[in-house]
């Protein structure tokens, strides 16, 4: 394996255009790239990491606008108070992810690339509706997330492209992480939601949530939405939960499961919001 | 490491316990495997081998990580702490004292790890709450299962601070 560990974007660009077409991985904080290797898939020839590149470490806010470099690790968005103020799904989902030690390597880029259907980071990506900037030799586009993330573990970027910063707004006036693992640590979620609401004059005038391993990326649950919005009885917010996702079988939890774990806890929260 | 391609080379330089190193290493090369095969630090275990289990904690720049989920050549110019530097004298720390008084060690395995985390959490919150504790060890696991007295050694230790 070579390993190259450019310092500047400019490095960088020179590597992603000499490379392209090869076989590389991008490195950031290797949390997801290193247990990979232990169970016997190869190491790829290339590791490029990104890890030193200067710019892409830090959160700023501007009118509302909050911009997360795709370098910044889990621990310092969980520690975070712009995130705790103006993004508390992100705050939270980054208080219940793995442990201590995962959380102080692995980064925000890294959780978005990997496009696990269960990555706990991206329901929140999704209901603060992430728009994410990739930079290549070409130049730069930017993208929203529902767009980038395509399958498990496939996205959008090009070879020679990598994501350098995620671009975040909350529209709700309120809104809530929750993660269903089969423990409290450490554990890959069998489901989880991010849900923002706002409250209107008489009643909750905007709503949104988005639900994670319960289809093959993260879905938005507008018919479940919706039908709450028209006041509609629970058995058929819960038909229209049904409508909205596609959940499998897998070795954490059966699809039948998820399904009705997810009614049930919806269903419940919907219940506390009318009040 | 499952497979070897390629074998490349790299000339790393790092800090490991007040102490400098300069060693040419395979890039394929964990950073556990460094410490343990190279440097003869065997504190740092291997248990699972994939970030679950925390015996492999040390740490790197300040911050606690599992040394088997990087690669020896992400800790060029580090400076890196393993259980066998954590106190910079010859006597133990206090949290290693605690351990011993409150009988927190049965097989052993987990406890390098308990102790870098613990330590980690002592500096976070000097006088930690048990809930804090449990938190902060969220990443070590003792397969004995004997978490109480490990929780009590770290809640004692702040206490005593």
């Amino acid at each position: 394996m070579r390993y190259l560990c450019p310092n500047s974007i400019r490095e960088l660009q020179e590597i992603l255009v000499k490379e392209k077409g090869n076989d590389y991985s991008i490195l950031a904080g290797g949390t997801d790239i290193m247990p990979r290797y232990r169970t016997g898939l190869p190491l790829p020839k290339i590791a490029i990491d990104i890890k030193h590149l200067p710019g892409y470490g830090s959160i700023s806010e501007e009118n509302g606008i909050i911009e997360i470099g795709a370098l910044v690790t889990i621990e310092d968005i969980r520690k975070n108070h712009i995130v705790h103020k103006y993004l508390p799904c992100l705050s939270q989902a980054c208080k219940e992810f793995a442990g201590t030690q995962i959380r102080n390597r692995a980064t925000i880029g890294g959780n978005i690339c990997n496009a696990s259907p269960a990555g706990d980071l991206l329901p929140g990506l999704y209901l603060y509706s992430a728009k994410l900037q990739l930079i290549s030799a070409l130049g730069s586009r930017k993208m929203a997330i529902q767009d980038f993330i395509l399958s498990p573990g496939k996205t959008a970027l090009k070879p020679g492209e990598i994501l350098v910063s995620i671009q975040l707004k909350n529209q709700f006036d309120n809104s809530k992480f929750y993660k269903l693992g089969l423990r409290q640590s450490m554990a890959i979620s069998v489901i989880n939601y991010a849900m923002g609401w706002t409250v209107g004059e008489k009643s909750i005038s905007k709503i949104g949530i988005m639900a994670g391993s319960v289809a093959p990326t993260i879905v938005s649950l507008n018919n479940c939405c919706k039908s709450f919005l028209s006041m509609e009885n629970d058995e058929s917010i819960a038909e229209n939960i049904a409508r909205d996702i596609y959940p499998i079988d897998d070795i954490r939890a059966t699809a039948k499961y998820r399904q009705q774990v997810l009614k049930n806890l919806l269903l419940h929260d919907l219940r506390k919001l009318k009040g | 490491m499952a497979s070897k391609v390629n074998t490349s080379f790299f000339d790393l330089k790092l800090t490991v316990n007040r102490k400098e190193y300069n060693r040419r290493i395979p890039t394929h090369l964990r950073l556990l495997d460094l410490l343990r095969d190279e440097l003869k630090l065997t504190g740092a275990k291997e248990v699972c081998g994939e970030g679950e289990c925390g015996a492999c904690t040390i740490v790197m720049d300040g911050k606690t990580v599992n040394s088997c989920l990087i690669l020896a050549v992400e800790a060029h110019q580090t400076e890196i702490t393993t259980i066998e530097g954590i106190s910079p004298e010859i006597e133990l720390t206090k949290l290693q004292q605690a351990f011993i008084d409150d009988h927190s060690v049965q097989c052993g395995y987990c406890i390098p790890g308990m102790i870098i985390s613990g330590e980690q959490i002592l500096e976070d919150f000097h006088q930690p709450t048990r809930q804090q504790i449990k938190d902060g060890l969220s990443g070590n696991i003792c397969r004995c299962t004997g978490y109480t007295k490990i929780i009590d050694a770290i809640e004692n230790t702040g206490k005593n601070s």
